[in-house]
């Protein structure tokens, strides 16, 4: 299903949030990564290190005023970022979905789910509500939302929160497009509704061959579902790598502290080994690295020199004194 | 089916058939009741003296309620809960108000439950003049200085304002207003869960410090498995009101008993893809039930893999010692099939889920519908 040219393509993506009498504030700083086609990649990093933000910018949903987005994001040879207002939105729920985190907060709740869904396949298909009613019951059927005939006119305060993840993850499948994005979109869930979700995103990925983006924070759902894993943090990719090497052998200090800090439910009482301090103790990327006041081991140059990504064996590295014995 | 009273010293909490009703109302004049929420119904546990019990389970098992029933936010429907030998709904004004010094809370969102408009100094402070432990904030300083050392803040600290903290420093703070009155038992609600990976580590390392220091005893309620077994000597689950097995923390991960804790240990991800790779995982079907209108018998029953067609749907399990090699007496479970589901002779089948429909009324009228099949057990 694989194939080497990469169906997107992420180059030097960097997001300025302007502020008010404050200094602009970059968000994303210089990301790029590849996505080929069926292939399912990682972005993850804890809340302000510019994840979801990498995904609203891909999808061109970032506010217009205030914001400066630079570098390129090419799918299929286009540079999105390049498109017009209703080029782009020909593109998007055609060929790039997105689901998000809050599934009742994304739907609209005086629409029944059934018409959201045809909604779509109205808009990029050409077909008429009535056409496309058996297609949005089928999809529903799809995402396993039982007696979707008569769920289909049920509005979204109707159904659980695992039923309306389910329909949302049916909108965003319903013109088969070739990527997906899904930023957290468990994290609101139970847990055992979010391995009916997370099973149900890899039959899916595995079904269509849609590429899949999981934007997260829980380093145990990427474990079981991507190929390729990105640590973002402060708004940069600090270690790329598959996923095999990258959880058994974690070589930035960050990645590293994030497998120490986590509870294992498999592991005996052993104490966490916490990463000191909070985002706030960042330094700026400018002259040095960002993670630098919390690290575990840091040397002299880590404050004086910004560390570069450097990719060697499939895997990528920004750290000026990685990781040798994994914790 | 309560126990008889526990006359243990060694039991600091001892909660007995407690059940937690909430009215459901309509009308616009009069309120009539038009039926209930079962919160919590008909839950036993004992906490002893210097252990973290974890209470773990689903959102809408009743699990907060439970922790609130404990310190008597949510006056108990039925049932009682003694603490330290006193029957706490027994207790009124006065009474009441002094015993909460022995009980306090820390609770999920730092920022919620800290006064924005207090200094931490204020929010400190507070607790001890209104349990006479301090008279002005002057008498209180080195008593100040002490927990902030203690939960690991600088003493600058003091003067700052709650908007002025990150995350994990506000939930610092939280901890440290419990502690300022020298409780006995800390009820600890989703401690960690509004705080990032990173930090919270930091603070259930604190909390286990802090037990060590003090002696300690707490009620963890929360949603994640891993933390909980992390943090827990015993942990009891929740399901919809009720506890379905309760055993030693160690116990419970290497022996479930309960479709359901068996269902929610193989769900969790857990972060080491040759692990995630090679496990069985057990998906449920459907949603939880509503619990304005619980299930007959089993509460699990309609998501059970394991369902038999006698017993399950009509009598409902209690808590029991189950009798199997190598399980000990504190590992109880409500099971009417433990036994025979833990040696293999029943084995899991699919499951055709019933509809659970909205959060919506009535929750009597409603006939549970059959909808299509699902798959449901599979090995990934």
């Amino acid at each position: 299903m694989m194939s080497d040219a990469p169906l997107l393509s992420v180059e030097d993506l960097t997001v300025t949030f302007g502020r008010r009498g404050q200094e602009p504030f970059r968000a994303v700083d210089g990301v790029s990564f590849q996505v080929r086609p069926g292939q399912t990649v990682g972005l993850v990093g804890e809340s302000g290190c510019g994840k979801s933000v990498t995904s609203l910018a891909i999808m061109g949903l970032l506010p217009q005023r205030g914001n400066t987005v630079s570098g390129r994001v090419d799918f299929e040879g286009t540079n999105l970022l390049e498109l017009s207002t209703d080029d782009m939105r020909d593109r998007r729920g055609r060929d790039i979905a997105m689901v998000f985190q809050d599934p009742l907060s994304s739907l609209n709740p005086v629409v029944p789910v059934g018409v959201q869904v045809t909604e779509v396949l109205e808009r990029h298909r050409g077909m008429t509500r009535k056409a496309a009613m058996p297609v949005a019951a089928d999809l529903l059927r799809r995402v396993g939302i039982p007696d979707p005939d008569r769920r289909i006119k049920d509005y979204p305060h109707q159904m659980s929160g695992g039923m309306r993840q389910r329909a949302l993850i049916a909108i965003a499948l319903a013109c088969a497009p070739r990527l997906l994005i899904a930023d957290e979109p468990t994290t609101a869930l139970d847990v055992t509704i979010q391995a009916q979700i997370l099973a149900l995103l890899k039959e899916l990925v595995e079904d269509t061959g849609t590429a899949l983006i999981m934007i997260t924070h829980d380093l145990g759902v990427v474990a079981g579902l991507c190929d390729e894993v990105n640590v973002l943090y402060g708004g940069r990719i600090v270690e790329r790598g598959a996923r095999h090497p990258l959880f058994r052998d974690p070589r930035h200090p960050y990645t590293n502290g994030l497998l120490g800090s986590i509870p294992r439910l498999d592991a005996v009482g052993e104490r966490l080994t916490p990463i000191p301090g909070s985002v706030a103790d960042n330094l700026p990327w400018d002259h040095a690295c960002a993670f630098a006041p919390r690290c575990s081991q840091p040397i002299e140059r880590c404050t004086q020199v910004t560390p570069v990504l450097e990719e060697s064996f499939g895997r990528a590295l920004r750290c000026h004194n990685p990781v040798e014995v994994p914790r | 089916m309560t126990t008889p009273p526990v006359d243990d010293p060694d039991v600091l909490v001892d909660v007995r058939g407690v059940k937690v009703h909430f009215p459901i109302k309509a009308g616009v004049i009069f309120d009539r009741v038009i039926g209930h929420v079962y919160a919590v119904d008909g839950v036993d546990l004992q906490i002893r003296r210097g252990e973290t019990y974890g209470l773990v389970g689903e959102s809408g098992c009743g699990k907060s309620t439970l922790g609130r029933a404990i310190l008597n936010l949510e006056p108990p429907t039925e049932g009682h809960v003694v603490f330290d030998g006193t029957d706490i709904a027994s207790l009124k004004g006065e009474e009441l108000r002094r015993k909460r010094q022995d009980i306090q809370m820390v609770f999920q969102d730092p920022l919620s439950s800290l006064d924005p408009r207090q200094s931490v100094e204020s929010l400190l402070v507070e607790g001890m003049k209104a349990h006479g432990l301090a008279k002005d904030a002057k008498e209180a300083r080195p008593r100040l200085r002490e927990l902030l050392t203690a939960v690991g803040l600088p003493v600058q600290a003091l003067s700052k304002y709650p908007h002025e903290f990150s995350g994990g420093q506000r939930q610092r703070i939280g901890i440290a207003r419990a502690l300022s009155v020298n409780p006995k038992l800390i009820v600890a609600d989703e401690p960690v869960s509004a705080l990032d990976v990173s930090v919270q580590a930091q603070v259930i390392n604190l909390l286990e410090d802090l037990q060590e220091q003090y002696g300690l005893t707490y009620l963890v309620v929360a949603h994640d498995l891993a933390v909980v077994r992390h943090i827990s000597d015993r942990i009891g689950v929740m399901y919809l009101g009720a506890i379905a097995e309760e055993a030693a923390a160690v116990d419970l991960y290497a022996r479930p008993l309960h479709p359901y804790t068996r269902a929610l240990l193989s769900a969790v991800p857990i972060p080491d893809p040759d692990v995630e790779d090679s496990r069985e995982q057990i998906l449920l079907t459907g949603d939880l039930p509503s619990p304005s209108n619980p299930p007959t018998g089993c509460r699990f029953h309609t998501r059970c893999p394991w369902r038999q067609d006698t017993r399950c749907d009509d009598e409902r399990p209690q808590l029991r010692v189950v009798a199997i090699d190598g399980v000990p007496e504190g590992h109880r479970v409500a099971c009417h099939w433990a036994e025979q589901i833990d040696s293999g002779e029943l084995r899991p089948h699919e499951v055709t889920p019933v509809a659970v429909g909205s959060d919506e009324l009535p929750p009597a009228a409603v006939e549970p519908e059959l909808m299509g099949p699902a798959s449901v057990t599979e090995a990934l």
